[in-house]
């Protein structure tokens, strides 16, 4: 994928003149993508359970950021457009994978990378990462974004094309949901 | 109507995020997550996806933003060279076609072999009985049509998804 791309000496050269068509300049493209790329990774290796996946994606998510035809009002609504643009790529890649169940789009499992150093921290990891992955993607993506991110339920509403007035019910039943799984009730409604 | 939300979630979300919950919050607002299984579902999984963010972006690493920003302007070159060389194939595709049939026009003009062949083929066209074939063969010749017309709109198709 993009990531794989190589530069010829006319690459680099094309690449060095003047940039047409992206919503930013090189300094504030740079800021904005410190602040911000570490959510949005996270955010896909979540809603897509495949840390491979998110890595392509990031980039991806970013190329079409800086290629969209949008004019954005404030960072709130920057970040807002990055997260659409990564849950439309990470609801392509699900159809795709339902289209083609041959094709392995979900072979570098988000279980057990994520576990960092801190004691009970790799059990806690995977009790967390093995009840997310019994929830649908747009739950995963609704709870991540409401508590990981601190979005609120207008922005939720807009990253992941819902009635804003819907919501709220869904956000309920995803978190109902997840809290029953935590602490190890069957819910009956949980599973892809 | 079954509540979805309740006035003190956002309080209870506070406590979690802040590390305040359990032991650092007023023993009301315990006592009301206890009862209330909006705000004990909040306490349930605030924590819990909090810890997995932490733990997630601690241990990520996300390509550098320089690297990210020169992949896009390389490829956002490639895709303009691209776009641009779009109307220059189409353009060299009809001059192509209008060179071949000038050409034939010219050999067609000045080749005695080939106009009387030229005739002889138009008397059999004129001579050929069209609606007793059509009867005789309607399947097969139908079938040709389709072939013929299927085959370019499916390269068609195929050509513009690229």
């Amino acid at each position: 994928m993009f990531r794989d791309a190589t530069f010829t000496d006319v690459d680099r050269l094309a690449a060095s003149d003047a940039c047409t068509g992206f919503v930013m300049d090189e300094d504030t493209f740079r800021a904005f993508y410190d602040r911000t790329a570490r959510g949005v990774w996270a955010y896909l290796a979540r809603v897509t359970g495949d840390r491979q996946m998110a890595d392509d994606f990031l980039q991806e998510t970013f190329y079409r950021f800086l290629r969209a035809d949008a004019t954005h009002d404030s960072e709130a609504h920057r970040r807002n457009s990055l997260y659409r643009i990564a849950t439309n790529l990470a609801r392509d890649a699900r159809r795709r994978s339902l289209l083609r169940p041959t094709a392995n789009v979900a072979g570098h499992d988000i279980e057990g990378v994520t576990a960092g150093d801190r004691p009970g921290a790799a059990e806690r990891s995977a009790d967390f990462s093995r009840a997310m992955s019994r929830l649908k993607p747009r739950e995963r993506a609704m709870l991540w974004l409401a508590y990981a991110e601190g979005a609120s339920h207008r922005e939720i509403a807009d990253v992941l094309g819902v009635r804003p007035g819907s919501l709220k019910s869904l956000l309920f039943r995803a978190r109902h949901k997840l809290a029953g799984l935590l602490a190890g009730r069957e819910s009956k409604h949980a599973g892809r | 109507m079954q509540a979805v939300e309740c006035e003190f979630e956002s309080e209870v979300l506070t406590a979690v995020l802040q590390s305040r919950w359990p032991e650092r919050t007023d023993a009301a607002l315990r006592a009301h997550v206890a009862g209330c299984a909006i705000c004990s579902d909040v306490a349930a999984v605030a924590g819990v996806i909090e810890n997995a963010r932490e733990d997630m972006q601690a241990d990520v690493a996300v390509p550098d933003s320089g690297r990210v920003w020169w992949l896009a302007r390389v490829r956002a070159r490639r895709e303009a060279a691209k776009a641009a060389a779009r109307p220059i194939t189409a353009t060299q595709l009809i001059a192509g076609a209008c060179a071949v049939g000038l050409l034939g026009a010219c050999f067609g003009a000045t080749s005695a072999w080939f106009q009387s062949a030229l005739r002889g083929v138009g008397v059999t066209l004129v001579e050929f009985d069209w609606a007793g074939e059509l009867i005789a063969h309607g399947a097969l010749i139908l079938g040709m049509a389709a072939v013929l017309f299927l085959v370019p709109v499916a390269a068609w198709l195929a050509m513009r998804r690229e």
